[in-house]
């Protein structure tokens, strides 16, 4: 479970992210909308301790992400808005290894995750290939499959799709859908719902770093211009 | 740009702590023996390496052309001079051997950079330089590796949307200004991203790292370099 306490986050004079309280349970698909610069990227990066809270606190499973970083990166995975700031090695295996061997797994359980995680983004036998010689929608693949090779509880992904072409953005979210269904939580930054619908159970929605939304996602469609972001049904 | 590639050569089979022998034997050879002899040798062990690797010399030399022009200059710069006769052939010469010596090593270094992942490199490295320094001096070529490359292509870049905007029109200087303030821009961005993923994915100062095994193969490769750095002991037996 991530849960957020009167979290504030400035920077310079302005708050990025204003007194936000939320609670994310486990298993639960969670759709994070607002406009550009609503706080939407520094919200969830505070689900990673990628952050430090000016005010308030953020707790995975009831530990505090300042205390205990490195808890709350092996059960909080996080896909970048752009894949290819996530990569830290040339070739795909290497890539997806490179989470588990940070926890200083065994080489056969190391081995078993990549495997297991390149397999669940249909990437299986393709470890030796260069990272920078896949497409757009393949690369996206790879760096959800090093999210999952840590076995979190909670993925968090910015922006999953955007830049993707239809075919690419066809398969993420069809991965998505399975995560969601095996019980994996996500959390998916956005400002086009268009293809989430049927995805996310629950929608938050920011302005200027406030929660004024926090619906279920069908109770959340009628109200989603007051967040800047456009209806998908029009 | 030459970074690893996957492949099953010869050179992608050996253990990167034997190409390392190879490497640092081959240094130590060709900067004692500065002669016929020695340069022989030297250009035989980069053109076994190249083999070994399946990689083309033109490719190393297209790739690298920066370092080999810097090194084709040395002997220009050497044999110049401010008075009659203008250039002279001795210092030219001797300079030309200095560089001569560096070219096999070049080789040998390319060769290995495409045939070794840099996490292999970084093992390798911690396995022979133990403690903290090894893990230091393994990092940090293993976070050059990554970000060189990156840091090349944005320039590159640069380059390219200076030129589309008919950027060639400005003056050299102009040019190398934007390019420069921009590529140093980009860099520092890079390794703001790459510091920001390092943390979202745990990274250890310490991880399991891959496996590495010496085969009867890398005992050869291993011998081989070795020979090559004790050779300059045979200087003492005259």
């Amino acid at each position: 479970m991530i849960e957020t306490e009167s979290l504030v986050h400035r920077y310079g004079d302005g708050a990025a992210v204003d007194g936000v309280s939320l609670t994310i349970d486990d298993g639960e698909a969670v759709a994070v909308v607002g406009a550009n610069g609503s706080g939407k990227t520094t919200l969830v990066r505070h689900f990673d301790a990628l952050l430090e809270p000016d005010e308030g606190s953020v707790r995975v499973d009831g530990r505090d992400v300042t205390d205990d970083p490195v808890y709350a990166r092996t059960r909080v995975g996080m896909v970048f808005q752009n894949s290819r700031d996530q990569f830290v090695a040339g070739t795909v295996g290497a890539d997806v290894a490179f989470g588990p061997e940070n926890l200083g797994l065994d080489r056969s359980e190391i081995d078993r995750r990549t495997e297991a995680a390149l397999e669940a983004v249909d990437m299986a036998g393709r470890g030796d290939e260069r990272i920078d010689r896949l497409s757009g929608g393949e690369q996206a693949r790879v760096a959800l499959a090093g999210a999952l090779a840590m076995e979190p509880d909670h993925l968090v992904l910015d922006e999953p799709l955007a830049g993707l072409d239809r075919s690419a953005r066809e398969s993420v979210l069809g991965h998505l859908d399975a995560l969601a269904a095996e019980g994996t939580g996500l959390v998916v930054v956005t400002h086009d719902l268009r293809d989430l619908v049927e995805t996310v159970d629950r929608v938050v929605g920011l302005v200027d770093g406030r929660v004024v939304l926090d619906e279920p996602t069908s109770a959340a469609l009628d109200r989603l211009d007051e967040v800047g972001v456009r209806d998908p049904r029009c | 740009m030459l970074t690893y590639e996957p492949g099953d050569s010869l050179a992608h089979g050996l253990d990167p702590r034997a190409k390392l022998a190879v490497q640092f034997g081959l240094a130590v050879a060709v900067f004692a023996y500065p002669t016929a002899r020695g340069f022989a040798v030297g250009g035989a062990v980069a053109l076994a390496a190249l083999a070994a690797g399946r990689l083309s010399p033109l490719r190393v030399v297209r790739t690298y052309w920066a370092v080999f022009l810097f090194l084709a200059v040395g002997p220009l710069l050497g044999g110049a001079a401010l008075g009659e006769p203008w250039f002279r052939v001795g210092p030219a010469v001797e300079s030309l051997r200095s560089v001569a010596r560096v070219i096999p090593v070049v080789f040998v270094g390319a060769v290995y950079v495409r045939t070794t992942p840099v996490r292999e490199t970084r093992a390798a490295i911690q396995r022979v330089v133990p403690g903290k320094v090894g893990r230091l001096f393994g990092v940090g070529v293993g976070l050059v590796f990554r970000l060189f490359p990156v840091v090349l292509a944005d320039l590159q870049a640069t380059r390219r949307a200076v030129h589309a905007r008919a950027g060639g029109r400005r003056s050299l200087r102009d040019r190398v200004r934007r390019i420069l303030t921009r590529g140093l821009q980009r860099s520092f961005l890079r390794a703001d991203r790459l510091a920001l993923a390092l943390r979202a994915r745990c990274f250890a100062w310490n991880p399991t790292l891959p496996a590495l095994a010496f085969r009867r193969r890398d005992y050869a490769t291993a011998a081989l370099g070795a020979a090559l750095a004790a050779s300059p002991l045979l200087s003492l037996f005259p």
